[in-house]
Order: structure tokens, then C-alpha cells, then sequence
């Protein structure tokens, strides 16, 4: 009913066209189920929880030119000030801002000889017991700061004794789960942990501890002090542009810089991989739509070639229906083919992407789905002229031009 | 078997009409062998694609073995078709891709006969046409006359009620010419009924009925009739007039 046998062996006798498009669709198929699992995995990763209300935060820098003033007593003075504004839930000075991605990272141990013990990367940021607050998380185990182990000061020598820690971090380095209430140390300096948050992501967020994120109840104020300030979401965007004239109100021999929300900083940090999925949109849109249009071109100049041969067939008894049933077999039989060399280009490609540049691994219903797709689209492109040869009146086979 | 009473054909443009068939009446009995002739362009292959159902006709009535040919729809034309109707074509029409084999089941595959049951027809019906030897050759591999020979194979392959044959040696030098025309006067003669289209008076005068198609209307088909029957009509008239008179 199908004719699958004869029109197999009359594909085999006129390859070329058939190979072109047998091509295509491979290369379809290969490129375009990695391009869609590489999206998927970077929509993942920019939908990914970082811990923090994104849409509520936002920070500033603060340059201070003038030396005229005590920068501990200012900042201080500030941050109530801050927290004060209508609309501000919380505000902090803080050493470094997360997801902005600028920050500060070291190794951790176990022990203070760092020889033979193990050791666990982490960002880190410092600040006072509003740091959390400010940031829009809280401590799931443990405590706090108390504001008597905050250390604000220039001078070095004073270092904090107490940390609090991001979950990803205390069970690497705790795989037991007995963390809570031990000791780390960052160099020979010993580091107790008091607090756990579950969620809190450090500055970079393709790093690949991204979620190791240290708390020290530190700040050492200077003449570049960051500020973090969280808003309820609605009235951020207002209090983001009257923070200048606030902040310069209050004393003027300075500069705010680099107003920006939490959401803001984070589509910065990660606008290379932004356009990278919409140029793999792009890319992914322009294969089909060629495939298609390829596969409709082939279908459009076979009919015309074989209008002569399709007016016999409907002559010899051919139902319109068996016409548009033999042009879809003959694309399905080249598109089948085509579907099984690109899902093993597919899996191959996935594996150099993988080596190369150190991509996840391809997941293989990527695959099978863009098979699928592909294969409902050429199918799609071959229903419209097929319609068209069913349509060829009979009586052309009786014509001798 | 086949009636055409004031069969019509209109050909409809923007600006002209043109009557390719007028009032044509027409009887084909069953086991005949028909020569249609006529000038180029006086309705012949209208006349054919009419009754072999590849194309409707404007009026009249056109029964083949008492159906109603007018009243049927795309698919039931298509059918009926594939099963009482073997076409001859002038350009043999074989399809390029396909060797002969294949192409002779064409017919039989849109009439969904068993693959064992195919077989057999196709090989016995390139035995015929003496081909046998050749199934798997691909049509450019033969000569036109082989290839008109293939054609008839897939004819008759589908054991059709009657055959079609348009210039069926048109394309063909006059020795290929006489064997296909010996080869549908044997299968005339095992019962199959023959309607061919044909400009060569040498090939008409071979049928025993002889039809002329002249603008659209079947004339006096006494031109290519034997000598004998030419003789009896002529005798009538006389008669008649002797009776009139």
C-alpha cells in the first residue's frame, strides 16, 4: 500500500537530490538537538535559584576623595541613615556584592597545617549581622552574628573568629553533616562556623563552586566602600535614582558610581551567554526554515519533472490520496535516513562540545525530540505541492507535449 | 460494454469556447477492435481521455458496463479505472525510475492485489510481450518498441475489460509498428476489447471497425471498412433509392 519497496529502489537509481536533502536533514538534526540542549541548559542555569529577591536588591559604590572625615563613623552614620529611607527594608556596607562578579575567593581547610589537610574553594564577602538581612536571606541553622563579634575597623591585625556559611559549602567540606559548630581555617587564622544559610550564591555564578559562599563579620571601611541595599520591589527602581542626591546630601566630597539592581548586575554578568542562546535561536530557526524550504524546493521539482509520470499513475489508477501518500513515503524514507546519520553526528558532536569545551552531556531525548520535530516538518513541507501533483489531471498522460 | 449518447465536451476560457466533442453517440461491443481516425484536432484524444475516464465530459451520457460514469466521484472514477481499463500511450508513459517490473505492477498495487499474486501477472504478461527475460532492465535500456511492449504488459496486467491505445505506434519505425499491431490483434482475438487512436491509415485499415472523428462528431465510418462492407452499404442505398423511387 505503501510502495515503501519500489519507491526505495527509484531513490537508489536518482540519488543526488535525494542525497542533498539526506544531508541536510543530518546535518539538521546533529546541530540543531545540541544547539537546543545547550539553550535548555543555559535557560537552566540563568533560571537557576541563587537564594537572593533579585528584584529587591540592589547595591552602589562609593567613592570618597576627600580624607576629612572618619570613614568608619560616616558609613556607619550612612547605613542608618539608609535604612531609614521609606521603602528600604534593610541596607549594609559591605566588602564584596554577590553575582555582581567581582569578589574575593580562597582556600579553606580543615586544618590549620595546610600540608595534609583537605581543602575547600570559597568566595567570600564580609559585613555586619544586616548583611543577611540586606541580602534577603537568614540563617536555616545556627545563628546570627551578634553585633559584639562584628569587627569594623582599618586595622588588620583585629580578625573575625566566627563565620557563617552557605549549605553547598559546609557539606563539602562536612560531607558527615557535622559542620555546624567546627572549625576552619583560612590560612593559619581559626574560623568557627555559627550559621548555616541554605541557599547563597557568591559572585560568579559559572563558576564551579558557585554556591560556596563565606560571611565574615568584617569590614575594613576605605575610600571604595560598596553598599547593598534591599527595597520592597516596587519602590527600589525610585529609590536606586534618588540615591545620589541622598547620599551626596549627606556629605559631598564623594562619588556614587554603579547604581545597579541585583538583576541588573547578574544579566551583565551573564549577558555573553544571552546572546549566545539567541544566536543559537537564530541558528536553530535558520536550519529548519532551510530544511523546510529545501525539502519543499526538492518536492516542488520533482512534481514538475514528473508531472508526465504522475498524470500515468492517476491514469492507471492511482486515487489522489495515493499520489500525496507516495510523495510523503518518498520524503519520510530520505528523511528517516537522514534522521539516523544526523542522531549519531548528534551524539558525536555532543561528545567534542563535551571534551572540548566542557559542555554537559548531551541528553539523548535531545535528540529523539529534534528527530521528531524535523521529521513533522518535512513532513509539513511535502503536504503542499504533494497536494498540488494530486492534483494533476490524469489526462496529461495522454498529452504529447 | 461502452455507450456514449450526445456526449459533449466543452473547453472553457476566459474569452473562447471551444466544443471539442459534440452530440457524440457511440457503441462499443464487447470483444471489438476499433480504429478511431481523424483530422489533428477534431476531438480523438478528447474522445479517448473521455472514455477512459481522464477527464469529465461537459453533457450527455457516458454507461460502461451499465455504470453511470457521470455520476461517479474522483476516487470511484479511479477505481473503476484500474480495474476495467488498460491504457496504450503514444509516449509508452513507463516511469524512468522503475525497471520493468516495476513498472508493469504499478496498476496492480493501487489495486492492492497480493504481492505472489502480482507476481505471477507481471511475469506472466512480460512472457507475453516477450520481455520476460528483461524484468529487471530499465526502461532506457530498451528500444520505443520494447518499451510499447512493456506498456502493454502493464495493460494487460491489470486483466482489463478493454484496452485504450493512443497512437500506440506513433512514436514507433513501421517493422516495431506492425509487431505491436500484431500484438494487440492477438490480444483482440483472445477477447479483449480494443479502442485505438490512430492517424495511419495502414494501421486503421487493420481494425475491423473503423470510426472517423471529424470537429468533435463521429462521421461516416465507411472510409477505412473493408471492401465487401463498402460494397453492401453501397447495394442498400441502391435499393433504398430503387424503393423510394
Amino acid at each position: 500500500m505503501f510502495e515503501i519497496k519500489p519507491i526505495f529502489n527509484a531513490l537508489l537509481r536518482s540519488k543526488a537530490g535525494a542525497l542533498m536533502l539526506l544531508i541536510q536533514v543530518a546535518i539538521t538534526v546533529a546541530i540543531v538537538s545540541n544547539a537546543a540542549f545547550i539553550i535548555q541548559d543555559r535557560i537552566e542555569y540563568l533560571q537557576q535559584d541563587t537564594g537572593y529577591p533579585e528584584d529587591e536588591v540592589f547595591s552602589f559604590t562609593v567613592f570618597t576623595y576627600s580624607d576629612d572625615i572618619d570613614l568608619i563613623q560616616k558609613f556607619e552614620e550612612n547605613e542608618t541613615m539608609l535604612r531609614n529611607l521609606p521603602g528600604v527594608i534593610n541596607a549594609v556596607a559591605a566588602s564584596e556584592v554577590p553575582l555582581s562578579g567581582s569578589g574575593s575567593a580562597s582556600s579553606f581547610q580543615l586544618d590549620a597545617d595546610p600540608t595534609d589537610s583537605k581543602s575547600v574553594r570559597a568566595a567570600y564577602s564580609g559585613g555586619d549581622e544586616n548583611f543577611l538581612d540586606t541580602l534577603g536571606v537568614s540563617v536555616s541553622e545556627g545563628r546570627n552574628f551578634n553585633p559584639d563579634e562584628v569587627i569594623v575597623s582599618q586595622d588588620l591585625s583585629k580578625i573575625p573568629t566566627v563565620i557563617i556559611v552557605s549549605r553547598a559549602f559546609l557539606e563539602e567540606m562536612f560531607p558527615e553533616g557535622n559542620g555546624l559548630g567546627n572549625t576552619v581555617y583560612m590560612g593559619p587564622a581559626p574560623l568557627k562556623i555559627v550559621g548555616v544559610v541554605d541557599k547563597m550564591m557568591g559572585p560568579w555564578l559559572k563558576d564551579r563552586a558557585a554556591d560556596n559562599y563565606i560571611i565574615f563579620p568584617f569590614l575594613q571601611p576605605n575610600n571604595f566602600q560598596k553598599f547593598i541595599v534591599r527595597a520592597n520591589a516596587g519602590e527600589r527602581e525610585a529609590i536606586m535614582r534618588q540615591i545620589e542626591d541622598i547620599m551626596l546630601e549627606d556629605y559631598n566630597k564623594r562619588v556614587i558610581t554603579n547604581v545597579r539592581g541585583m538583576d541588573e548586575a547578574k544579566a551583565n554578568y551573564n549577558a555573553s551567554d544571552i546572546l549566545m542562546m539567541r544566536m543559537l535561536v537564530v541558528l536553530i530557526v535558520v536550519l529548519v526554515l532551510v530544511t523546510a524550504l529545501g525539502i519543499f524546493g526538492l518536492t516542488v521539482f520533482n512534481i514538475s519533472k514528473r508531472t508526465k509520470q504522475i498524470g500515468t499513475r492517476r491514469a492507471l489508477g492511482a486515487r489522489k490520496s495515493a499520489i500525496i501518500r507516495y510523495f510523503l513515503v518518498e520524503n519520510s524514507i530520505i528523511c528517516t535516513a537522514g534522521l539516523v546519520i544526523g542522531s549519531i553526528a548528534a551524539l558525536y558532536l555532543g561528545k567534542a562540545l563535551l571534551q572540548e569545551y566542557s559542555l554537559p552531556e548531551l541528553n539523548n531525548w535531545y535528540i529523539v525530540a529534534t528527530a521528531l520535530f524535523v521529521l513533522v516538518i518535512s513532513l509539513l513541507s511535502v503536504v503542499m505541492p504533494a497536494n498540488k501533483a494530486a492534483n494533476i489531471s490524469p489526462s496529461v498522460a495522454t498529452r504529447s507535449i | 460494454m461502452l455507450t456514449m449518447t450526445n456526449i459533449s465536451k466543452v473547453y472553457q476560457t476566459e474569452k473562447v469556447q471551444t466544443h471539442a466533442l459534440r452530440d457524440f453517440n457511440l457503441q462499443v461491443n464487447e470483444g471489438e477492435f476499433i480504429a478511431v481516425t481523424g483530422p489533428s484536432g477534431s476531438g480523438k484524444t478528447t474522445f479517448l481521455n473521455i472514455a477512459g475516464m481522464l477527464e469529465n465530459f461537459t453533457g450527455g451520457q457516458y454507461m460502461l458496463d451499465d455504470v453511470d460514469i457521470g455520476k461517479l466521484n474522483d476516487n470511484a472514477r479511479a477505481d473503476l479505472r484500474n480495474q476495467k481499463i488498460g491504457f496504450i500511450f503514444q509516449g509508452f508513459n513507463l516511469i524512468p525510475d522503475l525497471n520493468l517490473y516495476e513498472n508493469v505492477e504499478v496498476p496492480l498495487r493501487y489495486r492492492g492485489i497480493k504481492a505472489a499474486e502480482r507476481k505471477r501477472r507481471i511475469e506472466d504478461c512480460l512472457e507475453k510481450v516477450g520481455l520476460g527475460s528483461r524484468a529487471k532492465h530499465l526502461p532506457q535500456q530498451l528500444s520505443g518498441g520494447q518499451q510499447q511492449r512493456v506498456a502493454i504488459a502493464r495493460a494487460l496486467a491489470g486483466q482489463p475489460r478493454f484496452l485504450l491505445a493512443d497512437e500506440p505506434t506513433g512514436n514507433l519505425d513501421s517493422l516495431m509498428a506492425r509487431q505491436v499491431m500484431e500484438l494487440l490483434e492477438q490480444i483482440n482475438k483472445e477477447g479483449a476489447t480494443i479502442v485505438m487512436v490512430t492517424h495511419d491509415p495502414e494501421l486503421a485499415r487493420r481494425a475491423p471497425r473503423n470510426i472517423q472523428v471529424v470537429d468533435g462528431k463521429l462521421a461516416d465510418f465507411t472510409l477505412y471498412q473493408s471492401r465487401e462492407a463498402v460494397l453492401d452499404t453501397a447495394n442498400d442505398n441502391k435499393m433504398k433509392s430503387a424503393v423510394e423511387a
